[in-house]
């Protein structure tokens, strides 16, 4: 029997070629994923352990409240210089060093543009003298010695000719230019740079000045002397060292600097692919199920003739599967292949392919060709179930009737998957619980899964209205191609469910994009009252730039807000901090109960009252903020406001703040135009005093408007490109169906021919059943994707997203482009179609 | 009685009916070199307006490959086709299909109905493919001899297969084609079904003056044509005026020693 299906396979090559593509994407996709992230992974890992090789043990302060992760490790406590002495006094230490190494040194490069942009870190630190202990290796030049003097790192100097002797302006912090000489460049270990980043190295007291870090290491490097061990040493220092301090070996610190990373990486890169890579799979799920329908369909008096001379059911059943096996498995290496050049593409776009080569895990193939074959065997499953239920005497009918009645229990399956999915979606999007993301991704599975099932029932009054206008268009091929698309219901609504998952998807995110822009601009138009806001899309910027602004005649009611995180009840939560003095002039805030200016008073709250009512917080009441600087602090509600998109969550006045932060960020500085300054006026100077500050952005509201509205314009980019391999297979299977369609009905389209039908008729037949099919899982993709953006907006009140938007121009983009797909995928088909010989179609037997 | 002549190389309508379809020194081979086969050798011959046709022969003689020569479904490898004035041979393949929309008629002897459409549609198809409304008045005639009345609205999986050749028999007329073709359009069907649609063609010609050229290799069926022309091994051999079932035997025997 398994060589049966060994030939069947091979007879079937054309059939299964676009069954294999679609495996090879979902496969390259997932594969591509995981060397990404295992490629740059190992990138750092290298990074950090050549940079530390002379490092045996590092002492550093505890790590902030609710500040872990992050490349290279979570952010700690400074530690003061003068820990240094106490290290350097322990027995068995050679020697220590201190290090300052932090974000916020940003190079500007000779167009006068920040170097890097707003993609990888620029870090500051300070030059470290002891070269055994130095990750910093210089490879031209000198060290710094003066205050004026830098090093920067080879790679970045190399990519923008930074070379030795030049003068290079820095920004620190957000704040003003300084300038700086460049007297040397150095590697970072054996490595030109740190995976992209920018490292600018300063003297000690340069490097504690700009990066705000007077009398504080961010760390101690300490070597050992030769006969002691690291573990050894570790324990004498760790002895000596007061509570707010920990030692590490050398070892375990890159441990932690890798894991760090590692789960930095995969929570912004790796798993958000990894959704996408699955999507793409489960899309492609549709399009084997369906060759291997049509392929079982076609072989049913094969079959039968087998089952008539004696093979059992389970042998029918295994010739499928084993069909299904090897056309996955041999697809799942090609997509592992396929994944390679993906990740190395990927790596070239993020910059990072400096080393070249890519890391291939055992675990990658493994993944890759279980996934593949696995989903292809599963998918083949309930086709293979179909091909054992085919009677012996079938070997002798005439022809089988193309289409069976849709069973009822499929119909009602499908509606009691589709109102589980619903449920676990709503119950998921309204939870606050651990479970929230699964719940909502199985809603989101469940919701597709159950609409697919249900979809064949949906097949003939929507190809019968679809087709209704085609057919007065086109005449005969019009007619015929709204015929075919419903005389086989399950096969179109398969091929059509799997454009509509795309398209849900892609309506999904453009409702949600549409609601935070509606409401966003609702908030820029009621709460904020601000003429002018600054803001930055790096890290927060120092309060040089709110200091600048206060001085310019030109504005009044030039406000700071700050942002940290707070450990509040056990979980992470931003907070915001302004000056409750300008509240009134440059926000408002529609209370619920209290007022906004209750924030005047010191260690006092304003909420919003959708966290209010799901943390049951009420006013007066006292609750404990966990702030980075290690201080609980019992926080009194002063009021409850309305979430809008720009506000929401805790508020407090600066005063609270600032004594429990380590540095004094501004997240955005907000403006008026002074008083007998017209706007316009205002803005000039606004802008002549931000031009100082080449990271900062000042905009008007209505600038400000648009930039928001662009911003997410590049998100919903983002998504299509993400979404775009699940919609090119979804057009692969419209394609594959329409072949697989065409050579079934071969004699059809031959006595076609013969009774008159052109070429050109019978390609126009064919396409129009492309569109109908595709305009189909469009009409499904667009009305699941409204229900599940609506229901994923309306979640998010919390967020201050209190209008749902629809974006009516986009849907009908969408159900246009989604028309064209139709016409792309019949694009070999037709040809197909268009060649058939009528004599061999009228005369086969 | 029966006139019969017998290994005449070509044949022409021996009444001075005009010509609807002829071929002149009609070849046609398959394949190649050593594996080739010549279907049709050197056939001249002409079908008459308003007749009745049968071409008879044995297995492989080459009667389908002359019919869809004929019919613009094939093309010769030498001599020429004429339908009407039109020379066949000098159509592109649309002009061709056009040919066949508009002027020609077909029954085949299986899978002549698309399964999608109602009996009805299937009538009208090669109006509708045309972009032509059907006449309403010579439908209904076409429907009411057909007897499908009460059937037009099945489609063809619900219909008998002696029905489904009716309805093909109907959409050959719907049309009003200058002739219509058909191969073995009986092939498939029991002996009362055979005499309603023979009965049927039969009636198309007389009442209607009709066209109809058919291969057939029943005596029966055969002996409702106006005339026959005998084929064996890609030649006319023999043709026969006027025939009954026992005259055709008669050749038939004849031509089988
Ligand atoms: N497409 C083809 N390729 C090769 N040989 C063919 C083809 N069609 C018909 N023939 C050959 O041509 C000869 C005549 O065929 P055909 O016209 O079908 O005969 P009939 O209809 O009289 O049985 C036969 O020998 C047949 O094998
Ligand atoms: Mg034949």
């Amino acid at each position: 029997m398994i060589g049966i299906s060994l030939r069947s396979l091979l007879s079937h090559k054309l059939r299964l070629a676009l069954t294999t593509i679609a495996v090879i994407l979902g496969v390259s996709f997932v594969a591509g994923t995981f060397i990404l992230t295992d490629t740059i992974n190992a990138t750092f890992t290298s990074i950090f352990a050549t940079a530390n090789a002379g490092v045996a043990v590092t002492v550093h302060g505890r790590p902030i409240a609710g500040q872990s992760g992050g490349v290279g490790g979570g952010q700690n406590h400074p530690i003061p210089t003068s820990l240094l002495a106490t290290v350097r006094g322990v027995p068995g230490v050679n020697d220590a060093v201190g290090s300052l190494f932090r974000e916020g040194a940003t190079l500007i490069g000779h167009d006068g543009k920040p170097i890097g942009g707003n993609g990888p870190p620029t870090f500051g630190a300070n030059w470290i003298t002891d070269s055994a202990i130095s990750p910093y290796r210089l490879r031209g030049g000198k060290a710094p010695t003066q205050p004026s003097d830098v090093v920067v790192d080879a790679g970045t100097a190399a990519k923008n000719g930074l070379t030795v002797g030049q003068s290079l302006p820095i920004v620190f912090l957000g704040g003003v230019e300084e300038h700086f000489t460049i007297t040397g460049i150095a590697g970072y270990g054996s490595s030109d740079n740190l995976a992209g980043a920018t490292i600018a190295l300063f003297t000690e007291s340069t490097a504690q000045r700009v990066l705000e870090g007077q009398n504080k290491y961010d760390s101690i490097l300490v070597s050992a002397q030769s006969g002691v061990t690291d573990v050894v040493l570790r324990e004498h220092i760790a002895a000596a060292l007061p509570s707010y301090a920990v030692a590490e070996t050398g070892q375990q610190a890159a441990a932690a600097a890798e894991q760090s990373t590692e789960s930095t990486i995969s929570t912004f890169i790796g798993t958000p692919l990894l959704v996408f890579a699955f999507i793409s799979l489960f899309v492609g799920s549709f399009l084997i199920i369906n060759t291997f329908n049509i392929l079982v369909a076609q072989r049913t008096r094969e079959l039968a003739l087998l089952r008539a001379l004696g093979a059992t059911r389970a042998q029918v059943m295994t010739s499928v599967l084993v069909e299904a096996a090897v056309t996955g498995f041999v697809a799942s290496i090609l997509g592992f292949v396929v994944g390679i050049l993906i990740a190395r593409a990927l790596l070239s776009v993020f910059g990072s392919a400096s080393t070249g080569g890519v890391t291939l895990l055992p675990r990658t193939v493994v993944i890759a060709v279980l996934v593949g074959t696995i989903v292809t065997v599963i998918a083949a499953s309930l086709p293979a179930r179909r091909a054992t239920r085919i009677a012996p005497v079938a070997a002798l009918a005439e022809a089988l009737p193309e289409t069976q009645p849709l069973p009822r229990r499929r119909v009602v399956i499908g509606l009691v998957i589709f109102v589980l999915g619903c449920a676990a979606l709503v119950t998921g999007l309204f939870t606050s619980a651990g479970s929230k993301l699964q719940l909502i991704g199985v809603g989101f599975l469940c919701v597709f899964l159950g609409v697919a099932l249900l979809a064949p029932v949906l097949v003939v009054p929507v190809a019968t209205v679809l087709g209704w206008p085609v057919a007065q268009v086109r005449g005969a091929p019009g007619i015929l191609a709204g015929q075919n698309a419903r005389r086989n219901p399950r096969r179109t609504a398969l091929t059509a469910a799997a454009l509509m998952i795309g398209l849900a998807l892609v309506t999904c995110v453009a409702v949600i994009t549409d609601s935070v822009r509606v409401s966003t601009n609702d908030a820029i138009e009621g709460a904020f009252r601000a003429d002018f806001i600054v803001f930055t899309q790096g890290p927060d910027f120092n309060t040089q730039a709110a200091q600048a602004l206060q001085q310019d005649p030109s504005l009044r009611d030039v406000t700071e807000v700050r942002g940290t995180s707070v450990i509040i009840k056990g979980s992470s939560q931003g907070i915001a901090a302004i000056d409750p003095a300008n509240l009134g002039s440059v926000l408002s805030l529609s209370m619920v109960s209290g007022t906004a200016s209750a924030i005047a008073a010191s260690n006092t709250a304003i909420v919003d009252s959708t966290e209010a009512t799901a943390s049951g917080v009420h006013i007066g009441q006292l609750v404990t903020f966990d702030f980075p600087e290690g201080a609980n602090v019992p926080i009194r509600i002063g009021g409850i406001y309305t979430a809008n998109a720009l506000v929401s969550g805790y508020v407090v006045s600066i005063a609270t703040m600032a004594p429990n932060v380590p540095t004094e960020r501004d997240a955005i500085v907000l403006a008026n135009a002074a008083n007998g300054v017209s706007l316009s006026q205002a803005e000039t100077a606004l802008h002549h005093d931000v031009k100082s500050f080449p990271l900062l952005m000042a905009m008007s509201r209505s600038e400000y408007r648009t930039f928001v509205g662009a911003s997410l314009d590049s998100f919903l980019n983002l998504i299509y490109t993400l979404l775009a391999f699940a919609i090119v297979i979804a057009v692969l299977g419209i394609a594959n169906t329409l072949i697989l369609s065409v050579l079934e009905r071969t004699r059809e389209i031959g006595l076609l021919r013969a009774l008159g039908m052109t070429r050109s008729q019978t390609r126009s037949m064919v396409r129009w059943e492309s569109v109908i099919i595709s305009l189909l899982g469009a009409v499904l993709g667009l009305a699941v994707g409204l229900g599940l953006g609506v229901a994923v907006s309306g979640s998010l009140g919390a967020l201050g997203i209190t209008e749902i938007a629809v974006p009516g121009e986009n849907l009908i983009v969408y159900a246009i482009i989604a028309g064209v797909f139709g016409v792309v995928a019949a694009i070999f088909p037709t040809i197909r179609a268009s060649r058939v010989d009528i004599l061999r179609a009228i005369t086969a037997e | 009685m029966a006139a019969i002549t017998t290994a005449g190389a070509s044949t022409t309508a021996t009444d001075s009916r005009p010509v609807a379809a002829r071929t002149t020194d009609a070849v046609k081979e398959y394949g190649k070199a050593d594996a080739m086969v010549r279907a049709l050798d050197g056939i001249t011959v002409a079908f008459g307006k308003g007749q009745f046709s049968a071409i008879m022969g044995p297995s492989g003689s080459g009667k389908s490959t002359l019919l869809h020569c004929l019919a613009g479904l094939d093309r010769l490898t030498s001599g020429s086709v004429h339908i009407g004035d039109i020379e066949l041979g000098s159509l592109n393949d649309r002009q061709l299909t056009m040919l066949r929309r508009v002027r020609v008629g077909f029954i085949f002897q299986s899978f002549n109905l698309v399964p999608t459409l109602s009996a009805l549609d299937n009538i009208v198809l090669p109006l509708t493919i045309a972009g032509r409304k059907p006449d309403a008045a010579a439908l209904a005639e076409v429907v009411r001899i057909t007897g499908l009345g009460d059937r037009l609205k099945h489609r063809p999986n619900q219909l008998s297969g002696g029905q489904q050749q009716r309805v093909a028999a109907a959409r050959a007329l719907a049309s009003q084609p200058e002739i219509i073709f058909a191969d073995e359009p009986t092939g498939n069907l029991d002996s009362r079904a055979s005499t309603d649609l023979l009965d049927f063609l039969r009636h198309a010609v007389t009442e209607l003056g009709q066209t109809i050229i058919m291969v057939t290799h029943d005596p029966l069926a055969a002996a409702h044509a106006d005339r026959i022309v005998f084929l064996a091994d890609g030649r006319v051999v023999s043709e026969m005026h006027s025939p009954t079932a026992d005259t055709v035997l008669d050749v038939m025997r004849h031509l089988g020693d």
